[in-house]
């Protein structure tokens, strides 16, 4: 496969210019600040509100802001101009999701920082969060693909943001209605039972659990989003 | 060598039969006009052609390689492609859009400026897209398709929404591209711009090739065999190709009446109102 730096950086670079001077999405940025500013000083479990937070901003920031960006580019056909170019199918997913990534990085580390969440194994928390980070991406990217206009896009990703970030606390009922179980394999709830587990000093087995479920969903969402983008390089 | 090379390429949309087993070849180094109402067919051979649409038979070669390959990266450089469809970033300005492109093909700064002056958009550089005319965004977008002055430019209606300065601005442009050894596939409704910008062009109606050949040759072909010949008096004479029409004709001369004298032929507009029996609109 051809992958040109040159031409990753020239994506990224437009899209920065972009998200910049789109105010309408550039302003999810504030989200998970306001949110962690909001619950920093909430007593109780600080793993779960810590979960609860990043879920949600990886939904509302990350899956949110990629989906407008690429709907935003089919709606305007310049998707079709940028395949029609040398640029690759790695080189637009990887330019396009690269500047999406490294806001969510900064954002969701800012946001750790100011609600105050600490954690012994800091690698582990940076690896789940940047696989999450990556499989967000993924479904941002899958919700614009599939999405003919920016509005279709914000509004395809809601259902992403309530079942992912409500599944976690939907297993509270779980004892009534055991179908419920399922919602236990979603990547949010893995990545509320890693942090739980991080805080409760688990053995290695039982943190290793969650991240390897949380990879398989984001190595899945990933190839689905590049089968779909292959096929918008045709007309049907 | 061909850039273009077609062989009974068919399409159909469901029950819906958009090419009829069209084929033709293009010279490299021509300029080539593709004629045709909305919905003849033109855009599908366009896409087809580059790769953004299968055919359901024959077979499409561009720069003698499959049409199918035309989606390599190493493709990608040789062709340029601008159509209805093709989008701007609207909240970049002028230069930051062709940035991108520049980029993207990795070419020298200087071709921005270079590209600029070809589309008479120097001056408006800073400008972004979302404050441009029709016509200034529609001279953009031809600057992105021909910034790395591609071997072979597809352009669908490419002075549709420009003035006539810029339109002749345009034509003068691309003239100098094919004097460079671009080769261009042009789809126009404009008979002026396909007389007098195109080698050779093909009429397309309802997926069908019905004319091809140089303008002047489509003409020939279906000239009406008359002769039209204006007196000093002021009457018009209107005479078939005879021996009897040849003494009128001497007859007058020799007594200095004629004011002027012109075989009539069918212009191109009229040639495919003849053909298909439909209006180029």
């Amino acid at each position: 496969m051809n992958v040109s730096l040159k031409r990753i950086q020239a994506i990224f670079i437009k899209d920065y210019k972009e998200f910049s001077r789109n105010y309408a999405v550039s302003i999810m940025i504030l989200f998970p600040i306001a949110f962690a500013l909001l619950y920093r000083s909430e007593a109780g479990d600080q793993a779960a509100i810590y979960a609860f937070i990043m879920n949600f901003s990886l939904a509302m920031l990350t899956s949110f802001v990629q989906a407008c960006l690429i709907a935003e580019e089919k709606e305007r056909n310049t998707l079709r101009s940028l395949m029609m170019t040398p640029a690759s199918m790695l080189d637009v997913l990887i330019g396009k999701s690269a500047l999406v990534f490294l806001i969510s990085a900064a954002v969701l580390a800012f946001s750790t920082y100011l609600f105050g969440y600490e954690t012994s194994n800091v690698m582990l928390l940076t690896a789940a969060l940047g696989i999450s980070i990556l499989l967000y991406t993924a479904i941002g990217t899958i919700c614009g693909l599939y999405s003919k206009t920016l509005l279709e896009a914000s509004l395809s990703v809601f259902p992403v943001l309530i079942i992912f970030t409500a599944g976690p606390f939907a297993l509270v009922f779980e004892e009534q209605y055991p179908f419920l179980e399922v919602l236990r394999y979603l990547p949010s709830s893995q990545l509320s039972e890693l942090l739980v587990a991080m805080e409760i000093g688990a053995a290695a087995g039982e943190l290793a659990t969650p991240l390897i479920i949380i990879t398989v969903w984001a190595v899945v969402l990933t190839v689905i989003s590049f089968i779909l983008y292959k096929k918008r390089l045709m007309d049907q | 060598m061909n850039a273009i090379s077609v062989q009974n390429i068919q399409k159909a949309f469901g029950g819906n039969v958009a090419l009829k087993d069209v084929s033709f070849e293009i010279p490299k180094g021509e300029i080539f006009g593709f004629l045709g109402p909305s919905g003849s067919g033109k855009t599908t051979l366009l896409k087809i052609l580059t790769a953004q649409l299968e055919a359901t038979g024959g077979h499409a070669a561009v720069m003698e390689m499959p049409s199918g390959m035309m989606q390599k990266t190493a493709q990608k450089r040789r062709f340029g492609i601008l159509t209805d469809n093709s989008g701007l970033y609207e909240r970049l300005s002028i230069e930051e859009n062709l940035d991108v492109f520049r980029r993207l093909y990795d070419l020298p700064k200087s071709s921005i400026d270079q590209v600029l002056h070809f589309v008479n958009l120097n001056a408006d550089r800073k400008k972004r897209v979302n404050v441009l005319s029709k016509g200034m965004r529609q001279r953009v977008t031809l600057a992105c398709a021909i910034i790395h002055e591609p071997e072979l430019l597809f352009l669908d209606e490419p002075t549709s929404a420009l003035d006539p300065v810029n339109t002749a601005h345009i034509h003068k442009g691309l003239r100098y591209l094919n004097e460079r050894g671009t080769t261009i596939f042009l789809t126009t409704h404009d008979m002026t711009e396909a007389e007098t910008l195109c080698e050779r062009v093909a009429i397309l109606h309802k997926g069908e090739i019905r004319a091809i050949g140089a303008p002047d040759e489509l003409k020939k072909v279906h000239r009406d065999g008359t002769l039209t010949v204006e007196l000093t008096s002021g009457e018009k004479e209107r005479l078939s190709m005879n021996e009897d029409s040849a003494t009128a004709i001497a007859g007058w001369m020799s007594r200095g009446q004629i004011d002027r004298m012109y075989t009539n032929e069918l212009s191109l507009g009229d040639i495919f109102i003849k053909l298909t029996g439909s209006e180029l609109v």
